[in-house]
Order: C-alpha cells, then structure tokens, then sequence
C-alpha cells in the first residue's frame, strides 16, 4: 500500500460517498500489516458513530439466513445496514469459498446494503482486529448499523462477535453438540439468544434449559431470548425491539461505554503483543539474537539472563516510530 | 496464499449449478477467495464486485449472449481494469462476441488446469 | 482376478463397481440366481416390464421441444409429429414458468433476451391453447410441462382447461406430468421455489385430482435423470429415486384420500438417464424395475403386477454431449439410446447434438428423432425382449446395482428421508462428490472423451453454432399479458385468485381451485405471487 497521503485520499474518497473506496479500504484492513496500521492512523481524524451487532452460532444455525431477514427488517425500519460475512475458517495456505450469499440474494444490488465478505490474511492482530478496523471505516463512512457475522463458535470466532455491542448468539431447537461444548463461552457473550427454526421440535425444552442457564448469571448480565423462524421472516420485529433494548439499556447503565474501553484495553493488548512479537522474531533472527543464542548453547550465559538481555535491546528505543 | 478474491456470478435465472461449483472449488483449492453470489443483474454484479473489491469476475452464462454482454458493459463502465472470464453454455458465435469484449471464454469441455492457470494470469499470479 | 491394467488403473463401471474382466455363471449371486427364470412382464420384472416387450409396444419417441412464442412451439411439435414422433412434450419458457413470474416482472424484464430460449412462453390459458393449436391430444400422449415442482399445477390445469374447452372430457386425455423434484431442488435449483413440504403437498393434490378426473393421465413423474445429470451415480439415482416414490406414497398413505395401490401406479412412471457406460445403463433399468416391485410388495404389500412393472422413460444424457466436435454427439445419442433399448424402456428422448451450445436446432431434433428410428427399424433390437438377459455380466452387475442402491436408499433414511436429504443439501454434496471425482478423472486420464480429452481437433471443419430461437418472444409475451389483463373478466379472475389462496391458506386439493383460475384466464405470475404469499421460500442449500 502506498504512503500516508495517499490512504488519506483514499479514506477522503471512501468518507465522501465512494463505495469503491471504501471496499479497498476494508481490503486493506484485511490484509492486515502496516498498510492496516497506516489505515487506523488515517482514520483517526474521521467522526462518526455507528453501532454494532454480532451474530454468532454454529453452523447450520441459520446465521446467514438471519442475517439477512434481520438487514431487511432493519431496512424496513429506515436504518442502512452493513454487514460483515467473517470467515475465519479460511486458511492461510488455501483458498475458500467465502461466506454464504446465496442467502443475501434479496439484497444484491440495494444501496442501502453494503455486504462485505471477509477472510483473516492479516497478521497484526488477528482476525479480530481485522474486523475491528473494518467496522471503523464503516463508521468513517457514515455506515450507522454494521452486523457482524461469523460462520461457527470457535474462539476466533467469539472473539470477533464479542467485539461487538450486541451479541446475539444464534441456536436452534435441540441446541446441538457444538453449542453444548461451548455453553459456558456462549454464556459469557451473549446479550440475546436467538432461538433460529423455532417451528421445529424442541424449542420449549431449548427455552427452558437457556432459562436455566441464564438464571446463574449476574442479574445485570441475562441475556434475552428470543425465537425466530427466520426463513419466514417470523420473529425479527420482536428481534429488532430486543436489539434496540439492550441498546438503549446498556447506554442508559453506562454499560455500553464500559464495554467500549475494554475492547479498547483489548485492542491494545492484542495490537502491542502482535507488535511485541514480531520485534522479538526480528531481533532473534539478527545478530544479536543469534549470538545470544551462541552464548546459551555453549554455556557462556543462561537463558534467563540471555531473554532479559534480548528484551533490553527491545526497549532501548525512545522514539515511539522505531519502537517495535 | 494469494489473497486474490474472484467474483463469481450466474447472469441467467438458469439454476445449473454444477458448473460453477466444480469450477468454485477448484479456484478455491488454487488459493483463491471465491464469493458466490448466484443469480444477479448486470447492475447486481457491478455493486457486488465494488463492495467485495475483487480482482476477477467469473461469469456463468446459461442464456441468451446479450444479456452476458450487458453485464459485461455495466462492468466495464465502473472498473474498467477488472478482468472477466466466463462459462457456460457459449455458442461460437456467442464466443466471438464476448472475446470482442476482451472476455475470456471457457466453453463446456474446458479442462479445470487451464481455468485455474487464466486465474492465476489474469489476478496478475503469472 | 485381474481387475486393473497394466498401468495400475482400475477396472471399474462407471458407479465405481470393479469388473472382472470376463464373468461366469457362479458370479451371480444366490438371491438374484432365483430370479433368472421369471418372463419378461412377470415379477420381478426386471425382464421388462411387458411380456411381447416392443413387438407390440414399441417404445415413444419423446422428444423434449419448445422454445419462442406458443405458436413456434407449435410450429416445431408439429414437424416433430411429422418425423415420426409419437409423443410430444410442451416445454414452458423457464425464466417464466419455473419462476411463476409473468414477463415483466424485473427479474425477467432484466434477462429479455433470455425469453423464450428454453421453452415457449405460457402466462395464460390463452397462450397455452396457442401452443395446443391442432395437437392429437386425444390421441398423442402428451408431456404438458411443469416439470419444476411449483409450475406444474399452472403447466397441467393450463392443458386441461384447454382440453375441456375444447369439449375433450378429462378422462379420455392420455399424458403426464412431472413436477420433479430432482430438477427441481437438486439439479436446477431456481432463484425462488416453494418449500418441499409445500411441493409434496403440491404433487399429492396432483395425484388426488388426477385419481379422480384422469385415469389415463400419469400424474407426476420422478426424473431420476435430473440425479443422475447433476452427478449421482447409476446406483444413487436409482436409490434416490425410489427414497423419492417413498416420500410421494406415504404423503398418500398419511391423507388415506385414496387407495395406496391407485397412488403408486400414479407414481410409477418414471425416468432415468441412460449415459455411456452402456452394460451398466441398461442394467439400471433391470434393476429399477425389480426395486420398485420389491419396494412395493415388500414395504406396502402392493403385488399387483398392473401396478408393480413401472414404466420408464429414459434421455440420453445432456451432460455427455459435448461442445468440441458435435457431430460425434450424434454417435453417442446412438449408444445411450441404444443402452435404453436393451433396457427395455416405453419411451425415449435423444438429446440434440447441439445440446452444449443451444437448444435444439430443427436438423438436431430430426436426427434424435432418426436415430431412435434407425434403432427401431433397422437393427432389430425390437424382435426379441430382455435380449441381455441371462448374460452373466449383466445379471451379476443388475444385482450389484440393486444392492448398491437399496444401501443408498437407506442412507437417505438415515437422513430424515428425501425431503430431509434435500433440505440439508446432503444430496446436493453427494452430487458434487462425484462431479469433482470426475473432474480429477478426466484430468489424470482416467476417464478420456473424445475430442474433448483426447484426440482434439482445433479446426473441425463441422463447427455447429447452435440454434438461435427467435427474437420477438418477449415482447409478445408482453404483449399478450397485456392483452389479458385488459380483457378477462377483471372481477371473475380476481375472485378465482382470491379463492386460491384461500385454499391454500388451508388444507384442500388446490387443483379445482387451479382450475377455476385458469379458467377465468388468472396469470402464472400472479400464481406465483400467491405461492411466495402462502408458502414464501425455500432455503437453498447450496452456494450457486
């Protein structure tokens, strides 16, 4: 990527209305690496506040499905909606088939609806934070609703939804193994459980066994439920209302400010330990790295002494541009 | 890895979908990132390229070539530079027209080495 | 045994069952060694399913037609009709007609050009009678279209309302339907369809109404070929189909409307593909039959043998037509219809030698419609019934495909049945499995075709380009729907639509209602407005 200016004129583009630009713009941020780092400086400058939604659940659940039932009949309210399709199944060696867009067919070609398919290339970071800088230029861009969507619930995968403001996690009739095994996870995350194919059988034994397991929560952290039959449409009014809820409510207890700084806190850690471990990669692959491990491996020094010694010439630096 | 992302889309409302897909997975098992958007306009297919900002687009063609030629010109009007490459059922004369328009052809009988190797050379892999 | 060549390469059929390289009396197994001595047109009936076998049925020559405006399509069955066909098939335009939309809705309206490429174009009971025009549809057994599971209650009420009006009672109209689900949901997976719990009931009503005002009318017809086209195996289709006839029949059973026996001889028609692999293609058919006899007798106690010997039709492969060097199809369509012959099936229909590149050209219809007259008339595969039986060969691979295919089927159990299968998009990977194997087969060498793998020719001199259709389909299309709209009985066609989709709002056969709706010259697309209304959409497993 370019320098500096130029990624300011292109998020100058991307926040005067070109949708071109910002598609670029998320490119970058999924690349990840410095041209991600130069994106997040560029759009430091931007105002603009958007709010956003995490869907999550295993495969199968019908996330796709509902997220587009959920984009319409937000739409249907007047809100523009952005979505986020994540695939961090995507490895990085090979290619893959991403998201599921057969299912966002009715909102091909809407520009009130901006669909983004997403894979984790980048290194900085993570996924999550891919995302992160993703949904920020979104919010540059004047975006006011941007959902988030992963494919499964694996740790990538909480993590990325749980950036969110609110998380649903989606689940069906008879939960299923992989919910089961993610149960307390899912419990830690989720400010509306969504149960997706409620026409099928089992949902009030799914009810009560969320019930249960919600009831040994926190009384300031209990999820709603909410059942939905989202190939039908059934259920995403009753949806956007919990949504809108749990908005106004963790705004009004401050809570939404709170989880904001500590993603924040997060991001931070995240970023500076990618940062932190890709300095130290580099110093144990020079000179001085290879010579330390010299010493170890002849006994000339032990190897606690050597680590401190190779942190020390990490942190030697008092110009933050040349810190790691 | 080569992080290069393809497009791929059906301009007909013809519902065979065993061509795409063989042709899907063998760019995906390539290392391509491949978004299917199934059945869309030729305006569906541009906004979708924009948003997606992919380097190629795979058109599936199950119908008439002049409907395939205004989704390649609605292409062209908003990025030029994005190569297209398409299947499908393509008669020669339908061929000719669309390689008129600077679109690769890759007709029924076409071997998956050579589709994936006009991937690679037209998202810039050699 | 030798099953390999000397380069490591497995002998095997094309559904991956090895071969020994010559077979002898002790390879068929025991429980199909039984079997051997019954006749053609006796249980199991994998001997065909009539005694006299084409002495004095030969089969149909039934070729699938259609394309323009109604009266093109007309214009082509009836030069089909001319060159012998003794069967026709009235092909609906698909953007139209598997959609249930009318020309202007904006799908449509954004791929005009594509209008009439596949079929004629049929929104009214006027359109439909235009395409009928002078057709022997008292006496010519008649595919009336429909064969996507929500268009054939319009397809078929469409032909019927004309057929009445022209005071040819019900009864007495021979012909078929089709609403097939492989097509439907496996092969061809539209951009909008109903549910499949709403296209059983869809075809459960079909089979009602026909039950009680068609006798002579098949109505509905599983198209194992659409399977086997997108990519199951000899033995899958065959599995696939029957998990299928299964799900039709206890729908029938479940509603207790009609006798279970009358429904199955209902669904007992049905088709297959016939592909290259020409020994195990023909078996399939051998095997099909004694499958669909054992299910019956075993699963319902069904033992009539009016109703057990099912009746096939078969294609040939559209597939295995290729795009490089056509003329060469032409020698395939020859074998693959030959494989149906041997298999003793009712009814043929040769793909055209164009089929990669376009529609069928007149001169590639007339060839399908030779070639089967060739096989008929010159090669006297007629005089004798079942002529592979007793092949040691054959009778051990019939078995192994029965065994094959009963597994298959209760893999499809396992699934939560066909519909299940569906849903889940099971099917559609099992599908694609054997698409990639294929792919992978033609790229090692394996699996050569020729002129397409091997011995390729950059200058065919017979270069084909396909047929063009006609240009004017749209517009009117467009037209014509105008003209409807401007001229029914405005309050009689908005109370016909009213009462549909009150029926279907609730849990009666929506065929009368179907048929008031036509009547009162109701259109397809607001049809399929009620469908999408009442039943909303099915969610398509698959990426496309």
């Amino acid at each position: 990527m370019a320098g500096p200016d130029a990624m300011a004129e292109l998020v100058a583009e991307a926040v005067g209305g070109s949708r071109s630009a910002l598609a670029r713009l998320i490119s970058v941020a999924e690349r990840g690496g410095e041209g991600s780092a130069a994106l997040e400086a560029a759009l430091l400058p931007c105002r603009g506040e958007s709010y956003s939604i995490g869907i999550t659940g295993a495969p199968g659940a019908g996330k796709s499905t509902l997220a587009s039932a959920l984009t319409t009949e937000l739409q249907t309210a007047g809100e523009r909606v952005a979505l986020l399709a994540v695939d961090p199944s995507s490895p990085l060696t090979r290619g893959a088939i991403l998201g599921d867009r057969v299912r966002l067919q009715p909102h091909l070609g809407n520009p009130e609806v901006f669909i983004r398919s997403m894979a984790s290339r980048g290194h900085l970071g993570g996924l999550a934070m891919a995302t992160c800088t993703a949904r920020r230029v979104l919010e540059a861009c004047g975006w006011p609703l941007v959902l988030i969507e992963t494919v499964g619930v694996g740790q990538a995968e909480l993590d990325v939804a749980g950036a969110t403001d609110t998380v649903l996690v989606v689940l069906n009739p008879g939960w299923g193994d992989e919910m089961q095994a993610n149960k307390a996870g899912l419990m830690e995350i989720a400010d509306i459980f969504v149960i997706n194919k409620a026409d099928r059988q089992g949902l009030e034994a799914t009810r009560r066994d969320l019930e249960a397991a919600i009831a040994a929560n926190a009384p300031t952290r209990r999820p709603a439920i909410v059942e939905t039959v989202a190939t039908e449409g059934t259920g995403l009014n009753a949806l956007r209302e919990a949504i809108a809820d749990h908005r106004q409510q963790t705004t009004a207890s401050g809570e939404h400010q709170r989880r904001r700084q500590a993603r924040a806190v997060t991001e931070l850690r995240d970023l500076a330990r990618a940062r932190l471990e890709l300095a130290l990669e580099a110093q144990l692959a020079g000179a001085a790295g290879k010579a330390l491990a010299d010493a170890v491996t002849r006994r000339e020094t032990d190897v606690d002494s050597a680590a401190r010694r190779l942190l020390a010439t990490l942190f030697t630096r008092s110009d933050p541009e040349q810190a790691p | 890895m080569s992080g290069k992302r393809i497009l791929m889309a059906k301009t007909g409302l013809d519902g065979h979908w065993r061509g795409p897909t063989i042709v899907a997975r063998a760019l995906r098992d390539a290392g391509f990132e491949v978004i299917m958007i199934g059945m869309a306009r030729p305006e569906e297919v541009v906004q979708a390229c924009v948003d997606e900002d992919v380097d190629l687009v795979g058109l599936n063609i199950g119908g008439h070539i002049d409907v395939a030629v205004r989704a390649v010109t609605a292409l062209r009007e908003e990025r030029p530079e994005l190569p297209v490459f398409c299947g499908g059922v393509v008669p020669p004369h339908a061929k000719r027209k669309l390689e008129a328009l600077g679109v690769e052809v890759y007709p029924p009988g076409s071997q998956l080495p050579d589709i994936v190797g006009a991937a690679r050379r037209l998202t810039g892999l050699g | 045994m030798n099953d390999k060549n000397s380069d490591g390469k497995a002998w095997v059929s094309t559904s991956g069952i090895p071969l020994k390289p010559f077979y002898r009396d002790e390879d068929i197994p025991p429980q199909h060694r039984e079997r051997l001595a019954a006749a053609p047109g006796e249980p199991p009936f994998h001997r065909g399913a009539y005694p006299t076998g084409y002495r004095t049925k030969p089969w149909r020559i039934f070729q699938l037609s259609g394309f323009g405006k109604p009266e093109d399509e007309n214009a082509r069955i009836k030069f089909l009709l001319e060159q012998g066909e003794t069967g026709f098939i009235m092909e609906h335009d698909r953007n139209t007609g598997d959609h249930c939309y009318n020309v202007d809705h904006p799908e449509v309206v954004a791929r005009r050009e594509d209008v009439g490429l596949t079929g004629a174009v049929m929104q009214s009971v006027r359109d439909i009678d235009i395409c009928m025009k002078d057709l022997p549809i008292e006496t010519s057994y008649a595919h009336a279209g429909g064969a996507v599971v929500q268009h054939a209650p319009f397809a078929l009420a469409g032909y019927w309302t004309v057929a009445k009006r022209r005071g040819v009672a019900l009864d007495r109209l021979p012909g078929t339907g089709q609403s097939d689900y492989f097509l439907t949901y496996l092969g061809c997976v539209t951009k909008q369809q109903v549910p499949t719990d709403t296209g059983l009931r869809f075809n459960a009503d079909i089979m009602e109404f026909c039950d009680r005002h068609l006798p002579r009318w098949v109505p509905v017809s599983i198209a194992g070929y659409n399977a086997a086209d997108t990519g199951l195996n000899a033995f899958q289709e065959l599995g696939a189909l029957f998990a299928n006839a299964v799900e039709y029949l206890e729908e029938i059973q479940r509603r207790g409307t009609m006798p279970l026996a009358r429904a199955a001889r209902g669904c007992g028609g049905v088709s297959f593909r016939m592909s290259m692999d020409l020994f195990e293609e023909a078996s399939k058919l051998r095997a099909a039959r004694l499958m669909w006899q054992q299910l019956l007798a075993e699963r319902y106690d069904i033992r009539d043998p009016k109703v057990a010997n099912l009746r096939i039709h078969c294609v040939t492969a559209g597939s295995r037509m290729t795009y490089q060097q056509p003329m060469n199809n032409i020698v395939r369509g020859t074998i693959m219809a030959l494989a149906g012959a041997l298999g003793g099936v009712q009814s043929l229909g040769v793909s055209g030698y164009d089929e990669a590149l376009s529609i069928p050209s007149e001169h590639a219809h007339q060839m399908s419609v030779r070639i089967q007259q060739i096989l008929q008339e010159e090669t006297n595969v007629s005089a004798v019934t079942d002529p592979l039986g007793g092949s040691w060969y054959v009778e051990t691979l019939t078995a192994e495909l029965v065994e094959r295919a009963w597994s298959f089927f209760d893999e499809i159990q396992a699934q939560g049945g066909f519909l299940a299968s569906l849903d889940s998009g099971w099917l559609h990977e099992k599908a694609a499995e054997n698409q990639h194997r294929e792919f992978m087969a033609q790229e090692t060498g394996e699996q050569v075709i020729v002129g397409v793998t091997a011995h390729k020719d950059d200058s065919s001199p017979y270069e084909v380009d396909g047929f063009m259709g006609v240009d004017d389909a749209f517009d009117v299309a467009l037209e014509r729907l105008e003209d409807v709209r401007r001229t029914r009985h405005e309050a009689g066609a908005a109370a016909a639509l009213r009462q549909l989709e009150q029926v279907c709002r609730g849990s009666d056969n929506i065929m009368p209602a179907m048929m008031d709706a036509l009547d009162a010259e109701v259109t397809l697309g607001e049809i399929g407005d009620v469908w999408r209304d009442v039943f909303g959409d099915w969610a398509t497993p698959i990426q496309t």
